[in-house]
């Protein structure tokens, strides 16, 4: 591939002024960012509107506009499950998390670990909240580095070697150096650009690329017949439906359990906040059903069968069918705005990611465990540290092992981060649950939900559950969390009987 | 708040409108139902417009909910009294 010229220079500029931006942040609703809270949390002073460019630019990601069109294009309907997922996110929002926020509000939590640390009062269960949260968002810190590689690629540079990670490697030094300096504030700001640039970049696609295509019904009629719908499920098995519903119910209860969703939730500045943006964010749910149809338009436009694209294929697989149907309809200056939204769309989620676990390791790990009377200022300057070393791990980690490690890790991340549901939401809703049910739930859930996914080598999160004989293919999150609340609920009142009795005989 | 300040706990009631939710929760959980092509609108089969239109209409059921728990019940209002005093949500 040769390198477009134009279209380097537009994501060139658009890519510095973000930067230039990322460093006025820190200038913007201006206070003391020698506190954690106004570092990592944006002083929660977030309304609606920066709510829910800050949510939006957080979780549709970069690797969302990429992998969720690739995987339509791949294999078809079941790609498709990105769609009921958002679809049930919402009303979990609004019906969980404001009464959270005011709990972290009133006592001043920043992370979910500070919640639970307070709620159960166990140091041990706060841990294992907050090294799940940190292990299962690092490789999403990775995945965005591939998002934004395979469009650096597209654009033309190359992207083996030292010197062709180059690119990659500035992107993330500046990504660094700015979250260092401003904070939460940064890609709360700069969420403004990059959810502005997709909006615009979806809109051209989906008005553009049908038109040359022939319509949404030329598109779908060059669809293959086998990927349009569903397989239907043979004789004793519920097959892809049971997975469909499952991989969607799964991955919504996960969603705001992760550390950067819930950075993006805490840094609100009321309830109502939430439960507004829980209606208004659907408008990125929208807009990523029709990113996910781009996939069936890549389809259409052959762009697999195009020699020109031959290269990316095979660098990147199907995660190339985005940019190479950009490269195929956009004129250059276009299709710089649009690599520029994805690139973009990558830096605001690994800037909240990394300020997430930064804020986790020094609130529950650093300052619980070895420093427990550091002072404020201390606090937030290993945040910040914390944040750099992140950064720099994700880059190591994508430039020194396969991608598709990240990938299986990221599918383990969601498996680990949805056993942290009992202790999150049962402690909102009622005192009938204790520390070490929850603790047991935990290891149960982790243990099982990870040897599922071991059965699948890793490869696939869909574990194929037999139930008197009829088989229920479905998502091991699931299936492991709810073993996760069925331990929880039957060791509870065990724990309450032995604290009361041995409570009762210290009394003695 | 109330001028006497009077902080009680709203009533189970209050939250009966929540139930909503469970309509678009039941539109996507049933595959089979939406699982084939006709009847295709524009050209799109009707796997991928019904869901897509779930969202815009899970979205108005969310927007509804809200509005009923902040001007009708002001359910909000009285279980945050109840729970936390926070600043008002402003919205910027």
């Amino acid at each position: 591939m040769n390198l477009d010229v134009t279209a380097t220079a537009v994501f060139v500029v658009l890519f510095l002024f973000v930067t230039w931006l990322g460093f006025v942040a820190a200038r913007w609703r201006k206070a003391d960012l020698n506190l954690l809270h106004e570092w990592g949390l944006g002083g929660r002073r977030f309304g609606t509107v920066v709510t829910w460019f800050l949510l939006g630019g957080d979780l549709y990601t970069a690797y969302t506009f990429i992998a969720v069109p690739a995987l339509v294009f791949g294999a078809g309907a079941i790609g498709f499950f990105a769609v009921p997922y958002t679809i049930i996110i919402y009303p979990i929002l609004f019906l969980v998390f404001p009464r959270l926020w005011a709990i972290a509000h009133r006592h001043g939590h920043v992370t979910a670990a500070d919640y639970v640390r307070a709620r159960f009062g166990s140091r041990l269960l706060a841990l294992a909240v907050a090294v799940t949260g940190i292990l299962a968002t690092m490789p999403y810190i990775a995945l965005q580095l591939v998002g934004m590689e395979v469009v650096i690629g597209a654009l033309g540079f190359p992207t083996q070697g030292l010197v062709g990670h180059l690119p990659l490697i500035i992107a993330f030094i500046v990504l660094a150096c700015f979250t260092y300096t401003s904070g939460l504030r940064a890609p709360a700001l700069i969420a403004i650009v990059k959810d502005a640039l997709i909006f615009i970049t979806v809109f051209a696609a989906i008005v553009i690329i049908p038109a040359q295509l022939g319509g949404y019904g030329a598109i779908f009629a060059s669809v293959p017949k086998e990927k349009l719908l569903l397989p239907t499920p043979e004789e004793g098995s519920l097959g892809t439906y049971s997975a469909y519903v499952t991989l969607a119910l799964g991955s919504a209860l996960a969603l705001f359990l992760y550390p950067h969703a819930m950075t993006g939730i805490l840094s609100a500045s009321s309830g109502n906040v939430i439960r507004r943006n829980a209606a208004l964010l659907s408008a990125y749910s929208f807009i990523l059903g029709l990113i996910a149809l781009l996939g069936y338009m890549a389809i259409a436009a052959g762009v697999d069968k195009d020699p020109a694209f031959a290269g990316g294929f095979s660098l990147y697989g199907p995660n190339f069918a985005v940019p190479a149907l950009f490269l195929a309809s956009f004129p250059s200056w276009f299709i710089g705005v649009a690599f520029a939204a994805i690139a973009i769309g990558a830096l605001v989620p690994a800037a909240i990611m990394s300020i997430a676990c930064a804020n986790l390791f020094t609130r529950n790990l650093y300052k619980e465990f070895w420093r427990p009377d550091c002072t404020e200022a201390e606090e937030a300057r290993m945040a910040k540290i914390v944040s750099l070393v992140v950064k720099i791990g994700a880059v190591a980690f994508i430039l020194a092992i396969p991608h598709s490690y990240a990938i299986q890790l990221q599918l383990l991340g969601g498996i680990w981060i949805i056993q942290l549901l009992p202790p999150i939401l049962l402690g909102l809703y009622s005192r009938a649950f204790n520390a070490p049910a929850l603790l047991m739930g935990w290891v149960s859930g982790t243990a099982i939900g990870t040897y599922m996914a071991a059965t699948q080598a890793f490869a696939s999160s869909i574990y194929p559950l037999t139930v008197f004989g009829l088989s229920v293919p479905g998502y091991a999150a699931l299936y492991s969390v709810a073993i996760n609340f069925a331990v929880t609920i039957a060791l509870a009142p065990l724990f309450d009987y032995m604290a009361r009795r041995s409570a009762q005989s210290a009394a003695r | 708040m109330t001028a006497e300040k009077k902080k009680r706990k709203p009533g189970w009631r209050l939250y009966l409108p929540r139930l909503l939710f469970l309509i678009p929760l039941l539109a996507v959980v049933w595959v089979p139902f939406y699982n084939r092509i006709p009847p295709e609108l524009g050209g799109i089969p009707f796997f991928y417009w019904y869901q897509l239109a779930w969202i815009l209409i899970a979205a108005v059921i969310v927007m509804v909910v809200y509005l009923i728990d902040t001007r009708v019940t002001h359910l909000t209002k009285m279980a945050e009294d109840w729970e936390a005093p926070g600043p008002p949500g402003d919205v910027l």
